[in-house]
């Protein structure tokens, strides 16, 4: 049952997507693809897309880096490392693009900084620059979260050991810290090379036309020139080096490079882990990055209260009042949308997990393998897919909302699986085998002992499907339709005709929206029974 | 409470299974064995002897790849644990973490159906029996480790099982509690008088609560038999040396008279009872003689082996010496010694070894 599921929705897509990419006439060719590489614009989208991942995943790692040493070696006082997580996470529960509208106001033509401090005339904020740094302050907290466990587990024990063999702060950094950092650099590296990789709506807005990028390129190849084909080859181009990177930091977690250290990971060392200059720099530049952050944030804010940003900044709701008119129908399809494949996709990622952790059966790797596809890939892929397996019978969904829940449900369910693998290697065996000896039959004992255990994964599982059902856009763009529309794909549109006021205003309500389920799910998990060593992985990385 | 206890009884029960690099490996070898009804017995041994897969057989967590199992009269092979009628006791506990103390013991019998006024009524009672009551509404990681080793084992047992399995309960608690616990468990056990069998690597503890003790060894049983049996006279190297301390020494046989059997050893003759095949005249044999028994005096004294002692060791009930003798090297404990008594490292001593304290090994291990 889920097998065939997964089939369906998995394995069916990608399949008519490389027939689609490498059949012609029904006969394998490698026609399409050379014809693609050939076209000048779109050999430099590939360029492009490559320099851009490399140079996100160098700043943003530096920049996670910066801040993982900061919050974990500082002795900062727990309101302040508080005040970090808070700036990170913003950018993690976002929509993707937000970032980019606020880059937008602040240093477009008639931008906060470009014209009305600095009065530069006729900017250009398109290119790679403000591409980079949006992307780099979007998903460097992915880098944060990744590395800040690493250099959590590197400390006390080992630096305070290096100290007292007489090596110098900076010389304990040098030799001690920073290489046995290294699997966790390369592993956050990675993770942003792929994010940036599959990221479709910051350079949809800041890249611009001289700076076209693979899934860009690929979105223009299907709307604008309804070439499917041409699409599905750009897309199989952006695959190649998705799935490399995706083994390549499968093969790192899973081979165990990651734990370097062993035993216990001492306590927080005494000694000060920086000097006092060294630690005022760190906090000076972490500050810095924190607060452009809630500078761009607070900017939208403004602007979706302001009659026209950049010109007339009298206070207004019109904004608000056209998203909740106009705008009604995308927020009231996304929300339907969000809330059935909420239960769907928690209950999903559950069902998956147990059967990966816990099936005796063949192909349970192959289970989970297939299960992470849809997430490892990039959004723009996934879309394209979907678009191509579904528009034709036999098979026919597109238009309809069941082909986005589904989208969302494979696309981001992954989040609940790997949290319910967690759990249950974290539950010993010897629970459930307690309970038989108790007398319990397997389904009492799955009723009665695994289900609960398992519950803030469900939990965790749905809450990021709802969060990223309200803020994806990179594969349900190719998807919505006259009657399925979403609030991501009406900001996107609002930011095209340049009306930025309802752009903002959307963009306040999804984030809103999603904070306050996000609390919801965190109240509701604090209050569930069981031991605080059962927490979440609160998985909300990923684009 | 169980008033008619059952036997248990292993017929040639083997677990096998298919290691990538070995091929195929048993970690339980067609080991059989009779638990007496009532009886506390123990399967002691190293790690990765077979004892604890064999105690999961018992339980029914893991299928024997031969032979059968019985229970009293009942052959349980192909039934489910969950209708076995086991109490089983975990290292870890195995508490369910999302239920409090009350309901952790209850679930047993809820599972059973008992209506609400009993379940309380002998939830309440055996919860007092294991000395916590009040703890009722605690969530299980608010309390210690030895609290919920207590409310593992009152779950265990109150849904009064035929049998109860421990799988080494005390290996997670602390040195005095571990002692305190042990006899909390061997107290319990003899009142309810619930065949019992449990499985430890600490010989101090299997010595101390068992009836019988099993020494296993890579999947088969070494011996069987009470403490003092295996204590004093082991059936191998491996026993002797599980089981306490042991000095090893390489005798030759000199004479055999019936039962008896003369050895010599660094020049003095000793006459020990022989085991049923006993080796040949003129053949070598090994003999062990625990560190306790053997007497340390002056180096004149008559009679006495010549020996030089390498090292002391003072610790306070006892002193502990290791002495060369010839090639060989043996320890020596002295207990309760008077504390004039003094060999330091250097010295020239006697060592006796009192005949009677010699017990031949049928069979050398390696």
């Amino acid at each position: 049952m889920l097998w065939s599921l997964l089939a369906l929705f998995v394995v069916y897509p990608l399949s008519a997507m490389f027939g689609q990419a490498f059949l012609v006439d029904g006969r394998p060719s490698l026609g399409p693809l050379l014809s693609a590489l050939g076209q000048p614009n779109h050999r430099a989208a590939l360029a492009n897309s490559l320099v851009l991942g490399t140079l996100v995943g160098i700043v943003g790692t530096t920049i996670g880096f910066l801040f993982a040493f900061t919050a974990t070696r500082c002795n900062l006082p727990d309101r302040w490392v508080r005040l970090l997580d808070a700036a990170t996470l913003l950018p993690l529960i976002s929509p993707p693009f937000t970032t980019s509208i606020a880059f937008v106001f602040s240093f477009g033509p008639r931008g906060l900084i470009t014209y009305e401090l600095l009065g530069i005339k006729g900017t250009n904020v398109y290119g790679l620059a403000s591409t980079l740094a949006a992307e780099v302050l979007t998903y460097f907290p992915i880098a944060y979260l990744a590395l800040r466990p690493v250099l959590a587990a590197i400390g006390g024990n080992i630096e305070e050991m290096a100290f007292s063999l007489g090596s110098s702060r900076w010389r304990v950094f040098r030799t001690v810290t920073l290489p046995l950092a290294v699997p966790g650099l390369a592993n956050a590296f990675l993770l942003l090379f792929a994010a940036s990789l599959a990221d479709f709506a910051t350079p949809l807005i800041l890249a611009g036309s001289r700076f076209p990028v693979l899934p860009t390129e690929a979105y223009l190849q299907i709307t604008g020139l309804f070439d499917l084909k041409g699409g599905a080859v750009l897309s199989f181009l952006l695959l190649v080096p998705a799935a490399i990177v995706f083994l390549l930091q499968r093969h790192w977690v899973g081979r165990g490079h990651f734990v370097t250290v062993t035993g216990k990971a001492g306590p927080q060392s005494a000694l000060d882990g920086v000097s006092r200059g060294a630690r005022c720099l760190l906090v000076a530049l972490c500050a810095t990055v924190a607060l452009s952050i809630l500078y761009l944030y607070a900017l939208l804010l403004y602007a979706s209260v302001v009659v026209a940003f950049g010109a007339n900044h009298a206070l207004t709701l019109k904004h608000y009042v056209v998203i909740f008119t106009e705008g009604w129908k995308a927020i009231k399809d996304t929300l339907i949308i969000a809330f059935l494949g909420m239960p769907v996709g928690g209950l999903f990622g559950v069902l998956v997990g147990y059967l990966v952790a816990r099936g005796e059966f063949r192909g349970r790797q192959a289970m989970e393998l297939v299960s992470m596809a849809n997430y490892a890939l990039p959004g723009t892929i996934v879309g394209i897919a979907y678009l191509i397996a579904f528009n034709d019978p036999p098979i026919a969904l597109t238009g309809g909302a069941l082909i986005i829940v589904a989208c969302y449900v494979f696309r981001y369910s992954p989040t609940g699986v790997r949290t319910t693998v967690a759990l249950l290697k974290q539950i010993d065996r010897g629970i459930e085998e307690a309970s038989r000896s108790l007398g319990a039959g397997s389904f009492t004992t799955f009723r009665r002992v695994t289900l609960p255990l398992v519950l803030p994964a469900f939990f965790a599982g749905l809450g990021v499907v709802f969060i990223r059902s309200m803020t994806a856009i990179s594969a349900t763009i190719f998807l919505v339709s006259i009657d399925w529309i979403l609030i991501t794909v009406r900001i996107l549109e609002n930011m095209t005709e340049l009306s930025l006021g309802p752009a903002a205003a959307f963009s306040v309500f999804v984030i809103a929206v999603v904070m306050l389920v996000t609390t919801a799910i965190g109240a509701l998990l604090r209050r569930l029974p069981g031991p605080p060593g059962i927490a979440t992985v609160a998985g909300y990385g990923g684009g | 409470m169980a008033a008619n206890p059952v036997s248990i009884r292993l017929v040639g029960i083997s677990a096998r299974f298919d290691h990538r690099v070995k091929g195929e490996v048993a970690a339980v070898d067609d080991v059989s064995l009779e638990v007496a009804p009532g009886e506390l017995l123990t399967l002691l041994g190293p790690s990765g002897c077979g004892k604890t897969t064999t105690l999961r057989m018992i339980a029914g967590f893991q299928r024997p790849s031969a032979g059968r199992i019985l229970i009293g009269d009942h052959d349980v092979t192909e039934v489910l644990s969950n209708d076995r009628n086991i109490g089983f006791v975990f290292q870890n506990y195995a508490l369910f973490p999302h239920l409090g103390i009350f309901e952790n013991v209850a679930y047993g019998l809820r599972v059973r159906r008992m209506d609400e006024a009993a379940i309380r009524r002998v939830v309440g009672d055996v919860l007092e029996l294991v000395g916590l009551k009040g703890y009722e509404r605690q969530m299980p990681h608010q309390l210690s480790g030895g609290e919920q080793q207590r409310v593992a084992l009152a779950r265990a047992i109150v849904i009064k099982p035929r049998v109860l399995l421990f799988d080494e309960p005390l290996s997670n608690l602390d040195a005095k509690l571990r002692v305190q616990m042990r006899g909390e468990i061997q107290r319990l056990q003899r009142d309810v008088g619930i065949t019992t069998v449990y499985v430890t690597h600490d010989q101090e503890e299997a010595m101390a609560i068992s009836d019988r003790i099993a020494v296993m060894s890579k999947g088969v049983i070494a011996q069987l038999g009470r403490a003092e049996d295996l204590y004093s006279r082991p059936a191998s190297e491996f026993v002797a040396r599980f089981i306490g301390r042991a000095n090893l020494l390489r005798t030759t046989v000199l004479a055999r008279d019936g039962a008896r059997l003369t050895l010599g050893m660094a020049g003095q003759r000793y006459v020990v009872d022989a085991p049923e095949s006993g080796p040949p005249v003129g053949a070598v044999a090994h003999a062990v003689i625990r560190p306790e028994t053997i007497l340390i005096g002056p180096a004149d004294a008559v009679g006495a082996i010549p020996g030089r002692v390498v090292t002391r060791t003072y610790l306070g009930e006892k002193t502990e010496y290791t002495v060369t003798v010839g090639a060989d090297t043996l320890q020596i404990v002295r207990i309760g010694a008077a504390e004039t008594e003094r060999f330091e490292p250097g010295a020239a001593v006697g060592i006796r070894l009192p005949a009677g304290r010699l017990h031949l090994l049928p069979e050398v291990g390696t």
